[in-house]
């Protein structure tokens, strides 16, 4: 690849710099400091600040509930795109438009949104409040934020890949005797897996990472419905920027695990396609 | 028969795209389904895989009725153009996919697998990825898998289309040697009429959804019974030729043709002749004509050298009796078309602008009615708006057939009835106005056999109607409507009205008469036509029928200009309908007894 290969974008050396310095400049480098900020604490104070049950629960449920709204959107997402990709109907294009919005708005908005139709005197909450469930202020309700934030990475990513599965496979398939869950499960989800499965890390990442929606709809009860983003701020608020740094180096390592493990996970299928075939 | 198919209707939004298909196919065929695209024969193929629904129509497999057995319960093996192989599977779990479904055993798999790599030359190749192959290989990897299951039936769409030449040429002899080893029947559908030639037991020729011919490649070619195939079978001159008592002719002199049952017949009559490139015979002069019959002079536009053949263009002399090509070239210059092989050059060499005798080996009249259309006005700007009409071009164009224009005073009643100056040719078409039944009547009286009647607004049908006033008319209304059936894609419907008293007794005669036009259609014109039997007043009936929906044409067919005035009088007051009258008196009716 070194060797001259002539490609339109000048030299191997000048875009590897480029590439170097860029994520150095804005990834690296804070994150280091980060790290650095976090490791320069005394020990006690840094235990304090990360293992206290307060920051322990806020784990929980940062993780678990990004984790569950990936997983939601994992299979809603594929739904959505599936329906955007395989059927002509009217509204069809509004619907697509329609699927970016939790990108474009500020995500305050999305929470103040999300309480007005989820509180328990909503336009829905008032509903499901009568049948005993409680989303706003709950934990429920902040799962269902992080779902509604996560949702356009995982249509996103399979759409594209859905529209590339060619109808003639499905087609193949079934002259050949297998039946529709067998052509689902053989033939369409292998082909858009890697797909779901990087919409499934983005949606992750981003649940993880989401603040603005969240503080609005789940009450923020310590213990309870307080996830470690907000955590983070309340450290900052008391100027207690070392147990912020420390808190918010736990989380970068956990994810930055949580999707290298994806990665490699997706790597080795991908390896073990290419070597199969050899 | 291991394929019949029965009427197959497919729309879309409205159109028809398979329009009325019948079929059989024979234990151990090689169907090849041919046509341009868009003539319906992918969605037919589709329609046997069971993959396309259908509007109309029965499928049955090996005797099976599978209208209504979903694809994965047929037993079909289908290749598509573009392979559609399953790209995360390795060659060997493509293959085995049909077998895997079956639940069948690993060992057993393998020794199929196995069995199947050796058939399309494959073998070692298990464990690679679709991705690893190249396009042939891929595609006998998609005849393998197809195979797996040991399908009663074939089917492969447009299997070689995207391969280069050298590799479609490996690929056609493998697939037709598997066939040919396990006795497999099986369709392929193509646009290419040399791979057709090059692979088919059977051909079948599609057209607008329609099928519009079957046959063996030899007869087909040298015996065509459409403008359609004639032409999209290798290259063909269209020649209006004239055929009478004596026999057809063109030109000066009656040429030896091929017709079944051209004696007899009161008047001569305006046919279509297909001709050959190599059939016909370039000279020097009349006199030096070695083994064919003298078409006309020429002058030679050009000359083009591709090998084995040179390819002339001739310009044929515009004489008053000198014949008249029937359509125009791709580039819209009515030329004849040659080929000559090598010895053939070298007796006489021949370039650009040369003075030649042209003469005709061989030539094949076609048994289609309407040969030609004749625009008939009373004024010269009448004359050009009709032979401007949309739906009289599309027609013209697509039967590859010419307008010619003639003025006639008589028409539209503003000038006193005379005899006709001229033996009008073909199908004579008029503007339809109030008092067009008069100017019909005047033309059938002058010996018009068909009159189209536009008026000023119709679209191409979607529908035509069919009818006739008497039984003696039946053959050759059918035969008309055929020839204009083959070039729109339209349905046909026979509508048959009886009074609205008619005893319970009678009415069976009445659904006898359309059993009939339907199995005579079919046989003797290889066209699928509904029956309609109504109740009424002829006239009403039809006109009631006819205004149901938009996109209607009529054909009637009659014995005595009479009738015209008489039982059909409300329909010939300013039709809103194209009405193609078709005109057969007792005479008429002797000759094509005799042609039959």
């Amino acid at each position: 690849m070194r060797e001259g290969q002539p490609t339109v974008l000048p030299g191997f050396g000048l875009t590897l710099g480029f590439t170097t310095f860029f994520l150095s400049a804005v990834v690296l480098l804070p994150l280091a400091a980060l790290a650095l900020l976090a490791a320069s604490t005394p020990l006690h104070q840094l235990l304090d600040a990360v293992a206290s049950p307060r920051a322990l629960a806020s784990y929980q449920l940062s993780f678990g509930g990004a984790l569950l709204a990936a997983c939601i959107n994992l299979v809603f997402g594929f739904i959505i795109a599936w329906t955007l990709a395989r059927y002509e109907f009217p509204g069809r294009k509004l619907m697509d438009a329609m699927i970016d919005l939790p990108f474009a708005l500020p995500t305050a908005v999305s929470g103040i949104a999300l309480t007005a139709v989820f509180a328990n005197n909503g336009w829905l909450g008032r509903y499901l409040d009568m049948v005993g469930i409680h989303v706003a202020y709950t934990r429920l309700g902040v799962i269902l934020a992080m779902t509604l934030i996560g949702m356009p990475f995982a249509v996103r990513t399979v759409q594209p890949a859905l529209l590339e599965v060619q109808r003639d496979l499905e087609d193949a398939a079934e002259t050949l005797g297998a039946g529709r869950w067998y052509v689902f499960r053989r033939v369409i989800v292998p082909a858009v897996l890697p797909a779901m499965l990087t919409g499934f890390t983005l949606a992750f990442a981003r649940a993880l990472g989401e603040y603005g929606s969240i503080i609005f709809i789940s009450g923020n009860l310590p213990m309870k419905t307080e996830i470690t983003p907000l955590l983070i701020v309340i450290h900052l608020e008391e100027f207690d920027y070392r147990g912020a740094a420390a808190l918010g180096f736990v989380m970068l390592a956990a994810s930055f695990v949580i999707l290298l493990t994806i990665n490699l996970l997706q790597a080795w299928g991908r390896d073990r396609m290419v070597r199969r075939g050899q | 028969m291991s394929i019949s198919l029965d009427q197959l209707t497919k729309r879309y939004q409205g159109v028809p795209v398979v329009n009325d298909v019948s079929l059989e196919i024979g234990d151990g065929e090689f169907f090849v389904l041919l046509g341009p695209s868009g003539s319906g024969k992918s969605t037919l193929l589709r329609s046997i895989a069971g993959l396309s629904g259908l509007d109309h129509g029965r499928i049955a497999l090996h005797g099976r009725d599978v209208t209504h057995v979903a694809a994965r319960k047929r037993g079909v093996g289908l290749v598509f153009q573009n392979y559609a192989l399953f790209q995360h599977m390795t060659v060997a779990e493509n293959i085995e996919f049909a077998l895997r479904v079956r639940r069948v055993r690993a060992a057993e798999r393998r020794r199929r697998r196995q069995e199947l790599l050796r058939l399309v030359a494959l073998e070692g190749m298990d464990e690679r990825l679709p991705a690893q192959l190249s396009g042939g290989q891929q595609q006998r990897v998609a005849v393998a898998r197809a195979l797996a299951h040991k399908p009663e039936v074939l089917l492969l769409d447009e299997p070689f289309g995207a391969l280069d030449a050298k590799i479609r040429e490996g690929l056609r002899r493998t697939i037709r040697e598997v066939q040919r080893e396990l006795g497999i029947t099986t369709v392929l559908v193509t646009h290419d009429q040399e791979e057709a030639f090059a692979m088919a037991d059977k051909i079948g020729v599609m057209n607008l959804g329609r099928l519009l011919e079957t046959g063996k490649p030899q007869d087909l070619y040298t015996r065509p019974a459409t403008r359609f195939v004639a032409t999209f079978l290798g290259a063909a001159n269209l020649i209006l030729a004239r055929q009478g008592t004596s026999g057809p002719r063109w030109g000066a002199r009656s040429p030896g043709l091929h017709c079944p049952g051209a004696a007899g017949g009161a008047r001569e009559r305006e046919v279509v002749a297909v001709v050959r490139p190599e059939e016909v015979e370039i000279a020097r002069s009349h006199e030096e004509l070695f083994s064919s019959d003298y078409l006309g002079h020429g002058v030679v536009e050009d000359v083009l050298f591709t090998g084995a053949l040179e390819r002339a263009r001739i310009r044929l002399d515009e004489a008053p009796d000198a014949p008249i090509l029937a359509h125009a070239n791709a580039d819209g210059a009515i030329l004849l078309e040659a080929t000559r092989a090598q010895f053939e050059q070298r007796a006489f060499a021949i370039s650009p602008g040369q003075d030649v005798a042209i003469g005709v080996r061989r030539a094949h009249v076609l048994p289609t009615p309407l040969s030609s259309f004749t625009v008939c006005g009373s004024n010269p700007s009448a004359v050009e708006r009709l032979a401007g009409h949309p739906l009289l071009l599309d027609l013209s164009s697509r039967m590859k057939t010419r307008i010619r224009r003639y003025l006639e005073p008589t028409l539209g009643g503003s000038a006193p009835s005379r005899e006709s100056a001229a033996a009008l040719p073909g199908t004579t078409v008029i503007a339809a106005h109030r008092n067009v039944a008069s100017d019909a009547m005047w033309l059938l009286e002058q010996g018009v056999e068909e009159v189209l009647i536009l008026p000023e607004h119709a679209a191409s049908p979607q529908r035509v109607l069919i009818h006739w006033m008497d039984e003696s008319a039946r053959r050759a209304t059918l035969a008309a409507s055929a020839s204009v059936l083959r070039h729109v894609a339209a349905e046909a419907i026979y509508v048959d009205v009886l009074p609205e008293k008619t005893a319970a007794t009678e009415r069976s005669f009445g659904i006898r008469d359309l059993l009939d036009a339907r199995s005579e259609a079919r046989v003797a014109h290889g066209l699928e036509i509904r029956t309609e039997l109504r109740f009424g007043v002829l006239a009403q009936a039809l006109t009631q029928q006819l205004d149901e929906s938009p996109g209607h044409m009529l054909i009637i067919g009659i014995t005595s200009a009479s009738q015209l005035t008489a039982e059909l009088a409300a329909l010939l007051t300013n039709p809103r309908w194209p009405l193609l009258l078709v005109h057969r008196g007792r005479e008429a009716l002797a000759h094509s007894r005799s042609a039959a």
